[in-house]
């Protein structure tokens, strides 16, 4: 066995059972953490798969700012264990899994017959990376071809940000009287 | 002055009047409602003089005034315009229903002054005159038809007026209904004339009808034709659909003497006489229409003989004489029905607004029985009613004298007549000569039978002036239609009436062979003198029996018991009515209603509304607004899809 | 001795069934819990397998534009965060609870 098919195992069974755990504790907190340390290992895979910049945006942004404002608000609202953590009703609960279950199955299927079976190379992304710099092809693509997008996503950052503020500091609603 | 304009105003100003009544029908000030209305018809009545005034000095050939307004509608090649016609038979009848309707305007003013709903009642009253007028002068069947309704209505709005009391309600109601029927046949038979003729114009159904001729004894002619006879026996209260007259009497008296009497009743023998050229193409319906006008002639007056209510015995006594108009008409006597029906329109409302003014005396007492003596107590009443009695028994010179008279002679002279025909009118005329006699025995004369509480009293003069000016007329009314055979013998007094209507009246093709049918003066001198012997001898009987001898009629009654009784009950006719068809009908329907109504029908929507509340109750439950579950339709969704993406 | 390349060689479609089960981890994430923060968790983690798609793809194409379309969803993914946490502060301000039954008006 490789490292690289190690290092693959390893990391996938890291997220799964991360991912598993913050959708089954029962404590918010607890899943909080979980969902931090998916974070983590999904930046790690996307190491193995060579998109260094990513990874580290990954880490910042999810990893940090966002999961800082989860456990910020879990903090604010002091929540506890959940005695009713998941939906009640025993035919749509089985039904849910079930749909769950066949969609998975179904996508696991379809990949398998799609057969993308040739080996993990060395890309040509981290090829041009050696001479250009890593960074270089990314930053191209992002700011020359898709700098409309870019720029309409600072706009929608902005309209997000006041709107949250609306939100969070009005008393019974936008539109509440005093 | 333009003749558009006097017609137009002649049929508008009874309209005019009922909306101004009409719009302010809550008040009580009678004199204000009566002014209108009396004002409304009066003005009526000078446009009817004038243009008869017209209509006589015009040329013989020329005396039709036909006066178009504007097309009411337009299929095809069937076109109805808004057009009326005042020719010979029709100038008649309007200066009968403004003349009669204005003198009984006048006595309703004085009749009804007590009432609270007296402007609704006067509205009413000249509605009913503006229908009179439209179907009288209308100059297409349609047209006619649309007031033929229009009387029917008003008809059932003043029979049930007092409609507070249950029992008055049903009288307007059976009358309506009653007349439901025969306008049923009324509109088939005008289909039938359409199909047949292709138009529905008066005159044009006039002309065609000589160029037809019957081929088999019942054909497209005689058909329609008693299918219009058939109405004519709903309106003008002939066997088998008499049964609502004498019930309509619940409505106020003069309202009995104007629509039950005088104007309404009468449409049938007009219809008939107007469409005459028609009837004539068609024996067979003639012989009907004579046999049924003489039975029903005879039975209503035998049920007269019985009635003690003094309106009953009025309601069946014109069930009576229209019958002899219908026996008329059926020989082919036209010019004599409209003799019978001018005449008795006269006395007849007179008899009626005297049985008027007799109720109002006794404070709304009806029951003959209870009266007796009244002679003292109304003078101006009993003089009058006893001008009125005297015409109607038919004796010379009086009015009715020489219009049944000359129904007789033509019944039994006809080439369509019969002698049975005349044996019939015959009796009818001693019966009606009893019963008259008899009410007025029991009402005016012999010894007071009045309760002690009532005080008789005479009315105002609001109510006798029409009275005294009915009265001349039911003397005087006659005089201008003297049969030739008298005349001859007085010097030549010329037969105005039968000169004026005699370019409208069609010969019957029997007589254009032997010009007097071969009968001589001789048996027309005794015809009448039998009759008016027979009339004498049974005024006398009743007269005798019931003021010399005060227990005859009982034990007459009581020899006959069986025949009396059906014949009081009125020959158990509205009970086999009720047995044969009413009460059918009404099980049939109540079983229609239960069984399949609301077994079948009612279930079948109601399974319908729960299948399809059920569907959105389950299709409600997949939208119960847990957002969980929308998510997991969209899942199942994905789901589903992509496996029919896969399986591909 | 069996066939174990399937362990020892790792190609892309291993990585994209890796993104399948976290995808679905996050589905069921979505419909079985009922505190709406974790709901937006679960959200975060079907977002994740989505990017771990595109870059899997990037990869294997050789090609940028996979990891350009990352970047956007991480911005997407943060600011819907951060609609979706001040919409749970204004339930929890209201009702002291984040429960998803709180948002559940939308009948029929």
């Amino acid at each position: 066995m490789t490292a690289d098919a190690f290092l693959f195992w390893f990391l996938a069974a890291l997220t799964i059972i991360s991912a598993l755990s913050v959708i089954l504790m029962t404590n918010p907190i607890y899943s909080a953490l979980s969902l931090a340390m998916t974070m983590v290992s999904v930046a790690a895979i996307f190491v193995t798969l060579q998109a260094y910049f990513l990874a580290g945006v990954q880490i910042i942004v999810y990893a940090g700012a966002v999961m800082v404002l989860f456990v910020m608000v879990l903090m604010l609202f002091d929540l506890k264990h959940e005695l009713q953590a998941f939906t009640r009703g025993r035919f749509s609960g089985a039904f849910k899994i079930a749909s769950i279950g066949s969609l998975a199955g179904l996508l696991v299927g379809a990949m398998y017959s799609a057969r993308i079976n040739s080996a993990l190379t060395e890309s040509s992304i981290a090829a041009n990376a050696t001479s250009k710099g890593a960074i270089t092809p990314l930053a191209e693509e992002l700011f020359l071809r898709n700098v409309f997008g870019f720029e309409a996503l600072g706009v929608l950052l902005l309209v997000i940000a006041v709107g949250t503020v609306a939100l969070s500091r009005s008393k019974g609603g936008t539109h509440a009287r005093h | 002055m333009n003749h558009q304009l006097l017609v137009a105003i002649l049929i508008l100003s009874p309209l005019i009047g009922f909306l101004l009544n009409g719009v302010r029908f809550k008040h009580t000030n009678y004199i204000a409602a009566g002014a209108i209305a009396t004002t409304a018809v009066f003005l009526s009545f000078v446009c009817s003089v004038l243009l008869f005034m017209d209509l006589v000095n015009a040329p013989e050939n020329q005396r039709t005034i036909a006066v178009g307004f504007y097309e009411w509608f337009s299929v095809d090649k069937f076109t109805i315009n808004v057009g009326f016609v005042v020719d010979q038979i029709s100038s008649i009848m309007i200066l009968i229903i403004t003349g009669v309707g204005s003198l009984i305007h006048l006595f309703s003013i004085g009749y009804m002054h007590h009432d609270k709903g007296v402007t609704k009642y006067f509205a009413y009253l000249n509605l009913f005159v503006f229908n009179m007028l439209l179907l009288v002068l209308g100059d297409s069947l349609l047209t006619m038809f649309v007031g033929w309704e229009g009387v029917g209505l008003c008809s059932y709005l003043l029979i049930g007026f007092w409609f507070n009391d249950a029992a008055k309600a049903a009288a307007g109601m059976k009358a309506f209904i009653t007349n439901r029927v025969g306008d049923a046949a009324f509109i088939i038979g005008m289909f039938i004339l359409f199909a047949t003729f292709g138009t529905l114009n008066i005159h044009e159904l006039n002309a065609l009808a000589p160029t037809t001729m019957e081929a088999s004894w019942l054909g497209a002619v005689t058909l329609g034709t008693l299918m219009l006879f058939i109405g004519a026996t709903g309106k003008s209260a002939q066997i088998p659909l008499y049964v609502w007259l004498p019930d309509a009497m619940a409505g106020p008296t003069p309202v009995s003497a104007l629509i039950h009497a005088a104007t309404m009743v009468t449409a049938g023998v007009y219809m008939i006489v107007r469409l005459n050229p028609l009837f004539v193409v068609a024996p067979n319906t003639m012989m009907v229409i004579a046999v049924i006008g003489a039975a029903t002639a005879v039975m209503a007056a035998t049920i007269g003989l019985t009635q003690y209510d003094i309106k009953k015995v009025l309601a069946y006594s014109t069930v009576s004489q229209l019958g002899y108009m219908f026996l008329a008409v059926g020989v082919g006597a036209f010019g004599a029905g409209m003799f019978h029906l001018m005449t008795h329109a006269f006395f007849k409302a007179l008899m009626f607004l005297g049985s008027g003014s007799v109720i109002h005396g006794m404070h709304e007492e009806q029951d003959i029985r209870k009266m007796g003596g009244l002679k003292k107590y109304m003078p101006i009443t009993h003089i009058t009613f006893l001008l009125g009695w005297l015409a109607i028994i038919g004796m010379p010179p009086f009015s009715g004298f020489f219009s049944k008279d000359e129904i007789l002679w033509q019944a039994y002279s006809s080439p369509r007549g019969h002698v049975l025909l005349w044996v019939a009118g015959a009796i009818g005329a001693g019966l009606t000569a009893f019963y008259m006699t008899r009410l007025m025995a029991l009402t005016f004369w012999g010894t007071s039978r009045v309760d002690k509480h009532v005080h008789p009293h005479e009315s105002g003069s609001l109510m006798t002036i029409p009275l005294i000016v009915l009265a001349i007329l039911s003397v005087i009314g006659g005089w201008v239609g003297i049969p030739h055979v008298i005349s001859e013998s007085f010097g030549h007094i010329p037969n105005y009436w039968e000169h004026w209507l005699s370019p409208l009246m069609t010969k019957l093709p029997e007589l254009a062979e032997n010009a007097h049918g071969g009968h001589s003066a001789a048996e027309e001198w005794a015809l009448m003198g039998i009759s008016v012997s027979i009339a004498s001898i049974s005024a006398l009987t009743a007269f005798v029996m019931y003021l010399k001898k005060g227990d005859a009629p009982k034990k007459f009654v009581e020899a006959i018991g069986p025949v009396y009784k059906a014949v009081y009950n009125k020959y158990f006719v509205d009970e086999f009515y009720f047995a044969s068809i009413i009460n059918p009908l009404v099980t049939g329907s109540r079983n229609l209603w239960y069984y399949v109504d609301v077994n079948v029908i009612d279930k079948a929507t109601y399974k319908a509304t729960d299948l399809v509340r059920g569907g959105g109750s389950f299709v409600r439950s997949l939208q119960n607004g847990n957002m969980q579950q929308y998510a997991l339709y969209i899942i199942a969704g994905v789901a589903i899809t992509l496996s029919l993406v896969l399986m591909r | 001795m069996p066939d174990i390349s399937i362990l020892t060689t790792i190609t892309p479609n291993h990585y994209l069934v890796l993104s399948a089960c976290l995808f679905m981890i996050g589905v069921a994430g979505v419909l079985l819990r009922r505190n709406l923060i974790v709901l937006f968790m679960s959200i975060e983690l079907m977002l994740n397998a989505v990017n771990l798609s595109f870059v899997t793809f990037s990869h294997s194409f050789g090609k940028v534009d996979g990891q350009v379309m990352v970047f956007f969803v991480m911005t997407i993914a943060a600011a819907e965060a951060a609609v979706g946490l001040a919409l749970a502060v204004s339930i929890f301000k209201r009702f002291k609870e984040v429960n998803i039954r709180f948002f559940e008006h939308l009948k029929g």
